[in-house]
């Protein structure tokens, strides 16, 4: 088999296989899942850097009673975390709005990691072997130092 | 009497590492060797003051000394032996004297193993830099941080001892010692940078002069970190391990500038490029340990670790800002130095792929910077109150997490210099193919999801990679007469141990993070509930009395077998009760049980139940991770002869670029 070919066919079997694996069994969206979902971006008031969903204190499982209340009174997911906002304070959620001053924890890395690949992608095409450097006398001296001992 | 001594040996090590400093100084400027030679002997004397200091420290705690204010504050009679001992490093005073007890040893083990280089000019300098860092760290405990001021007023008979958290779980004795071992180790590397810089022997000597101390200070940190995964896994009972908490971040940071320099220092010595870009890691990593001391430190952010809010904030950040300042105005006056001579040829080489690991680790510890000090910045710049927590970092690092996996099992399989189509192809498919089946396998097993599926895919492609190196070495070996384990000794193969335990703690983390299940019941005794498969039977409680505490434990059966006890732990001083999971390993799933609620009047409890795959596989990764470095540090030959690193049809080039060996 050619070598392009058997890369191909490994392409093609990874990606059927990835394409399979990502097809999540759709299912109902259930309130379980919902509360679930919004519980894992909300923070434990009397924890340490814990969301909801993780946290067993009586503040989460308060919390995440409140959240299944208002799941099953049909609110939104953003109407919940508007509430828990207007209540808690912008800090009760785990990431930031993507909003004001929030939008800048999301943009820096994506602008800082473009600017990366952008650079290593030029560093990488403008390689050059420079002929015929100059070594100074410094270099040369270290050089002989070193060979002399 | 604890206190006097304690005061006068931090003045001594104070009081040392100056006129060390001022000796060495004077000696550099005069030429003088004695001097010279003298100033370094000063550093045994600083470690005599910290292990004097040490040691009042202990004898103060273990006589109950109460007229101490630490000794006050967090010493207590019934505390038991082992809990005692760590006191010392269970709050803020204490912890500065531990860093300075380590970073006083490391000192010392360097004037040792340079003592008859004490002349030379790079060697004073690096003396006369590791001594400026004790003299600040001997110079906080002499004043905003003294562990030996004594009480105001009446001596208190008794105090309420460590954390309740800190005394719940032996590995609190290995963590911290083992997480400074790795911090302050980076000193002595630091150090020597920047006695080259001054002195201007910009060569790679000082590199390799450094290359062992720098892998053993990365391979404690990791140790360090892994122990203190898993110690939050074993006592904070919330089932998970990581939870991007500011401390934490403050000690993945440094690690992750160390580990680009471990890679990006190869090129340099192979390739004498990218002088600058190791020098800037260094002392990125250095001063991220001091940021990180100061960000944990001074009360500026909440955290598990943080200690009470402390007046050491502005030293620290004066320090750091110094670290900073005189490194960069080195690195800008040595700049035309730098220069290096080498370039990279192509873009599918050995070294591009370096440069590529180094800007993803570096946009790595980007990513965690800004997320762990954003809070900090949202409220200075309009007063905001944002949270930025696990969410967050999960969603930004994990594609870089998947470059850095896909590097790992490409990058060893490169030769310098060039790839060619052909060397790619013969180095690349099999490997390829393994990571390819692994993910036809999880799929067939009923596993979902692109992100852990790829995790598995890409880990697997880069532990069967450095197989096949760790294959060739050992073959490599037996072909030169030796026997095969002699080629897993060295560098590159400790490196290609170092990686399987990377796709271990990898694989462990995507599985645990993505199939994991929790629930909590309330059960009466007998009741039995199931998660994920597994069975749980509630049979009970008992309450014990122990000298620091009161222990009520359930007894929960897993699976119709073994009986497990997850407790909950009453400190007399502490307000909350205290968890204590317990958890059945195994290897391919942990059962993670704690008592949420004690039993009420009816006897029922509530029990959380957390099921989570390959937990286990942390550990063993950290454990492997470990054991590679120590292979990796083994001494033996420079660099072995690497014929797998080399392309096929392309003998070794001629070296063209000087190499400076000092």
């Amino acid at each position: 088999m050619s070598r392009r070919l058997r890369w191909g066919l490994l392409a093609v079997v990874l990606v059927g296989a990835l394409a399979l694996g990502s097809r999540s069994d759709p299912g109902p969206v259930t309130e379980d899942r919902r509360v679930e979902r919004i519980t894992s971006v909300v923070r434990c008031p009397t924890c340490q850097g814990l969301s909801v969903a993780q946290s067993d204190a009586p503040a989460a499982t308060a919390i995440e009673d409140e959240v299944r209340r208002r799941v099953q009174a049909g609110e939104s997911d953003g109407q919940i975390k508007a509430y828990l906002v207007s209540r808690y304070g912008q800090d009760i959620l785990l990431q930031p709005e993507a909003e004001g001053v929030g939008l800048l924890v999301w943009a820096l890395p994506v602008l800082g990691g473009a600017a990366a690949v952008a650079g290593l992608v030029l560093v990488l095409r403008h390689r050059r072997v420079q002929p015929g450097r100059k070594v100074s006398a410094a270099d040369e001296a270290l050089v002989r130092e070193a060979l002399g001992r | 009497m604890s206190a006097v001594l304690g005061t006068a040996a931090v003045a001594l090590g104070l009081a040392a590492a100056v006129l060390g400093m001022a000796t060495l100084a004077l000696g550099l400027r005069r030429g003088h060797p004695g001097m010279l030679w003298t100033g370094q002997r000063y550093v045994w004397l600083v470690l005599a003051g910290a292990l004097a200091a040490t040691a009042a420290m202990q004898w103060a705690l273990h006589t109950h000394d109460f007229s101490l204010e630490y000794v006050a504050n967090n010493g207590s009679r019934s505390t038991p032996l082992l809990y005692t001992i760590t006191t010392m490093w269970s709050a803020l005073e204490g912890s500065i004297l531990l860093w300075a007890l380590v970073l006083a040893g490391y000192i010392a083990v360097m004037a040792r193993h340079f003592r008859n280089r004490a002349t030379d000019p790079v060697v004073a300098w690096a003396t006369l830099v590791a001594l400026g860092v004790a003299a600040f760290f001997f110079a906080l405990m002499a004043g905003p941080a003294n562990p030996f001021r004594l009480v105001a007023g009446a001596v208190p008979t008794d105090g309420p001892g460590p954390n309740p958290l800190l005394q719940n779980h032996p590995l609190v004795a290995f963590h911290p010692p083992m997480l400074y071992l790795g911090y302050v180790g980076f000193t002595i590397p630091f150090a020597f940078a920047l006695a080259a810089l001054v002195t201007g022997r910009m060569g790679e000597g000082w590199l390799v002069e450094t290359r062992r101390w720098t892998l053993f200070a990365w391979g404690f940190l990791t140790v360090g970190i892994v122990l203190g995964a898993w110690w939050s896994y074993e006592v904070l009972g919330w089932g998970g391990y990581w939870a991007w908490d500011p401390v934490e971040n403050a000690s993945f940071l440094p690690w992750l500038t160390a580990t680009a320099y471990v890679h990006s220092v190869m090129v340099q010595e192979r390739r004498a490029m990218l002088r600058v870009w190791n020098l800037s890691l260094l002392v990125a990593t250095f001063s991220l340990t001091i940021l990180g001391t100061f960000l944990t430190r001074s009360g500026v952010l909440d955290s598990v670790h943080a200690f009470t809010e402390s007046p050491i904030g502005p030293s620290i950040l004066g320090f750091f800002a110094l670290v900073v300042a005189v490194s960069i105005a080195l690195i800008g006056w040595r700049g035309d130095k730098l220069r290096s001579p080498g370039s990279i040829d192509a873009p599918v080489s050995r070294e591009a792929a370096f440069l590529a690991n180094n800007v993803a680790f570096a946009a790595f510890a980007f990513v965690v910077l800004l997320g762990t000090i954003f809070p900090l910045l949202a409220e200075a710049l309009n007063g905001e109150q944002l949270s930025v927590g696990a969410p967050y970092f999960n969603r930004m690092t994990a594609p870089i997490g998947f470059t850095l996996l896909f590097l790992m099992a490409v990058a060893p399989a490169l030769p310098w210099r060039k790839a060619s189509a052909e060397t790619l192809h013969r180095r690349l498919l099999w490997p390829a193919w393994a990571g390819t089946l692994a993910v036809v396998a999880c799929v067939a097993a009923g596993l979902r999801g692109v992100g852990p599926l790829l995790a598995f895919g890409l880990a697997a492609f880069a532990g069967a990679a450095a197989l096949r190196q760790l294959g060739l070495a050992a073959r490599a070996a037996r072909r030169s007469g030796q026997p095969a384990w002699r080629g897993l000794l060295g560098r590159s193969s400790g490196g290609m141990v170092v990686h399987l335990g990377v796709v271990l703690v990898a694989v462990g983390f995507a599985a645990s993070s993505s199939y994991g299940h929790r629930a909590q019941f309330r059960l009466a005794p007998g009741e039995s509930a199931s998660v994920a498969g597994h069975t749980v039977t509630y049979l009970g409680t008992t309450t014990e009395e122990h000298s620091n505490k009161r222990t009520t434990s359930a007894q929960v059966r897993v699976d119709g077998g073994r009986v497990y006890e997850p407790a909950l732990h009453q400190f007399p001083h502490g307000s909350q009760a205290i968890g204590s999971p317990s958890v059945r390993t195994g290897p391919l799933s942990d059962v993670y049980l704690t008592l949420i609620v004690p039993p009420d009047s009816s006897g029922s409890s509530v029990i959380g139940v957390n099921v989570q795959p390959l937990v286990t596989w942390l550990w063993t990764g950290g454990a492997v991770m470990a054991f590679g470095t120590f292979l990796a540090a083994w001494p033996g030959r420079r660099r072995p002869a690497e014929p797998h690193a080399r392309p096929a049809a392309d003998p070794e080039p001629v070296r063209s670029e000087p190499v400076v060996v000092s």
